[in-house]
């Protein structure tokens, strides 16, 4: 087991094109680190080149307290799970497992035996041990891929997108299963996934990357309710956060649904900026003829025109098209491409509870609460509000 | 009731092919058991009428062929390894890396497959004779080395690109070094590949007449398909048709029992990749 250090670690291709730049990051022992981001993002790449699969152009690479850039794979005592899980399709899954242990050649066949049994009870695979790996189905598969890694006792776990290739349902599974297996072993962990509720799920800490930088490294938590700039608070969560561009004139925010008077300490971290761009999280708005009369005052109320409402069980979402200044918006169509997402059109997204009646083509009221929204700088997508206390 | 019409004319066809495909194969077996003195005689058919294994007898007890049939297990069997050796680690770097001048290595062992060989024949006869390697295996395995490689190279290159680089990647984080993955993963998974390829080359070098008539003269190096050319009969009376159709049928047993045995392995090898199974 050991800690990871990255330090101003640099991938550039031969085209000068860099796909990691500038990465600082420090993986803590036993720490179960989520490397996220839209697909380009370089995590990947990053994975790779802690691994040792990919050279690193400028930088240092610290496992433990050895640098390791110059290490081939095999010196870096590290186990990896593919996202196709690479088993080895000619030997039985005995086999796989006891592959990585066979390379060693100081272990006894009973050593080997013992070791590849007890992953295999870990993992549940005990009676599958004489089947190959086309005969298994996509979980088996995953979790034999694990047995190779958790056999030897590796340094470091490395993930690259795991689950991508298996169905909803088995995700969901699986991904229960690596944080309980992370949590007994207690094995530093870096995992690659684009799902952002992955990353929430699994991570002590989540570092979010964007075109080969780090954006955000923070729990989960912080990531949600204290984004940096525009771009986290987009990637994290779900349904995103609305995005909506509002012009401050004397005091008072106007939005294109409603304008009401800005709360003085965002008053001041705004400054005197005319147009900026207000995040809405989805699940902070409510409908508010449920609302009692107490709670309500709190907030803010608007007028708004449904246009579709889907009713999931546990909660509901409507969409509320909304009219906007063609300029503010194409901003937001960039970052819409940064995020992988269609072109958001000018609508907002609104979670309400299931309880509600609000229905399709009608008009309602939605309350919501000036105080917990965030409010980003229109050209750099900053956090203005990131370290106001009530602001997530 | 169409799908039967349409099957019916495929089957039509089949057979037609067949009897065309197969009809010297038979000729060729049936004259290897008619007796020398009597195939040509007034009232001719198609199956000896008298089956005789005289010919069989006087083809092994002849010098001339039990020679070539050794110098030809020799010289096939030594070539397909070495091709298939070399094809392997070429075709292997081919695959996998990224060098400088591969596209020109590629073109040029095309070139070298589509080069025809009767022009190599003087040459080659002019510098064996030089070199001192005239009439021996050595110099009837290089010229065959020199024709199977180019296409040993392409269908094991395909065969390693099919394979998924994680498997090596997996290989050697799992701390196996570049030879290891290469020998314990990535060869047996190519195994099919290596087959076909080796199949081919056999078959290239057992049936070579150009080469193998050119460059020998005598028993030494002679192989099958240009002993018989020489071939005789068992006295100069007689003609030595029957003799050598027993010869072509001795030498085509290997072939089929080849192909009977690893026919599967033959169309697997062929066509896997063809779609992503």
């Amino acid at each position: 087991m050991a800690s990871i250090s990255m330090q101003h670690i640099v991938k550039k291709y031969g085209d000068g094109f860099a796909a990691v730049n500038d990465v600082n990051l420090e993986v803590a022992d036993g720490e179960f680190m989520i490397l996220v981001g839209p697909s380009g993002c370089g995590k990947s790449t990053l994975l790779r080149m802690i691994v040792g699969l990919e050279d690193i152009t400028s930088g240092d690479m610290i496992i433990g307290d050895k640098r390791v850039n110059d290490d081939a794979p095999r010196d870096r005592n590290l186990a990896m799970v593919f996202q196709n899980y690479a088993l080895y399709p000619h030997l039985t899954v005995f086999e796989n497992i006891a592959f990585p242990l066979r390379l060693r050649k100081d272990m006894s066949d009973d050593e080997i035996r013992a070791k590849v049994e007890e992953a295999a009870e870990t993992l549940e695979l005990t009676e599958h041990l004489d089947r190959r790996p086309s005969n298994l189905s996509g979980g088996q598969r995953q979790r034999v891929a694990m047995g190779r890694a958790i056999v030897r006792d590796a340094q470091v776990f490395l993930f690259d997108e795991p689950l991508s290739n298996l169905d909803a349902k088995l995700r969901g599974q699986m991904r229960t299963e690596i944080l309980r297996i992370q949590r007994r072993l207690g094995v530093t962990t870096v995992y690659v996934t684009h799902d952002q509720t992955e990353a929430m799920t699994l991570g002590d800490r989540v570092a979010l990357m964007r075109r080969g930088e780090l954006q955000q490294v923070g729990t989960p938590r912080e990531l949600y309710e204290h984004p940096l700039n525009m771009f986290v608070a987009g990637f994290i969560g779900s349904p995103p956060m609305n995005f909506v561009p509002a012009q401050c004139v004397d005091g008072e925010l106007r939005l294109p649904f409603t304008s009401f008077e800005l709360p003085t300490e965002m008053r001041e971290v705004v400054g005197d900026r005319e147009y900026v761009m207000v995040g809405l999280r989805p699940e902070r708005f409510e409908d508010h003829g449920l609302m009692e009369a107490s709670k309500a005052d709190t907030g803010q109320v608007f007028e708004a025109h449904i246009d579709v409402v889907e009713w999931l069980g546990n909660e509901q979402y409507a969409y509320v098209p909304y009219e906007a200044d063609p300029a503010l918006m194409a901003s937001l169509a960039d970052l819409a491409k940064d995020l992988d997402s269609e072109h958001q059109r000018s609508q907002l997204v609104v979670a309400l509870d299931p309880a509600s009646a609000i229905s399709d083509s009608s008009s309602a009221k939605i309350w919501f609460d000036p105080h917990r929204m965030h409010i980003f700088d229109a050209a750099t997508g900053d956090n203005l509000t990131r370290e106001l206390a009530n602001a997530h | 009731m169409d799908g039967n019409k349409t099957s019916n004319w495929w089957t039509f066809w089949g057979v037609l092919i067949l009897a065309w495909a197969a009809f010297p194969l038979l000729w060729m077996f049936s004259l290897a058991f008619k007796s020398p003195d009597t195939f040509r005689e007034g009232t001719p058919s198609f199956f000896p009428k008298e089956w005789t294994w005289s010919n069989f007898s006087s083809v092994f007890s002849d010098e001339l062929f039990t020679s070539a049939l050794r110098n030809s297990f020799g010289i096939a069997v030594l070539a397909t390894l070495l091709s298939v050796i070399v094809a392997m680690f070429a075709a292997y770097a081919i695959a996998r890396l990224d060098f400088r001048g591969k596209k020109l290595l590629l073109s040029m062992a095309l070139a070298i497959g589509m080069f025809p060989q009767a022009a190599l024949v003087g040459p080659l006869f002019n510098m064996w004779r030089g070199l001192g390697i005239y009439d021996t295996w050595i110099g009837l395995i290089i010229p065959y080395l020199t024709f199977a490689l180019p296409l040993s190279i392409w269908t094991m290159s395909a065969f390693f690109r099919q394979i998924p680089w994680e498997m090596e990647q997996a290989a050697q984080v799992d701390g196996a070094t570049p030879w290891q993955a290469f020998r314990k993963v990535i060869v047996p998974l190519a195994a099919p590949g290596v087959f076909t390829t080796a199949i081919l080359t056999f078959f290239f070098c057992w049936n070579e007449f150009l080469l193998a008539t050119s460059l020998t003269s005598t028993d030494r190096a002679r192989t099958v398909p240009a002993a018989l050319s020489f071939f005789t009969g068992s006295s100069q009376f007689q003609s030595p048709v029957t003799a050598i159709m027993a010869a072509s049928v001795v030498v085509t047993i290997p072939v089929v029992i080849l192909v009977l045995l690893f026919q599967r392995r033959i169309v697997a090898g062929l066509t896997s990749g063809a779609v992503k199974g």
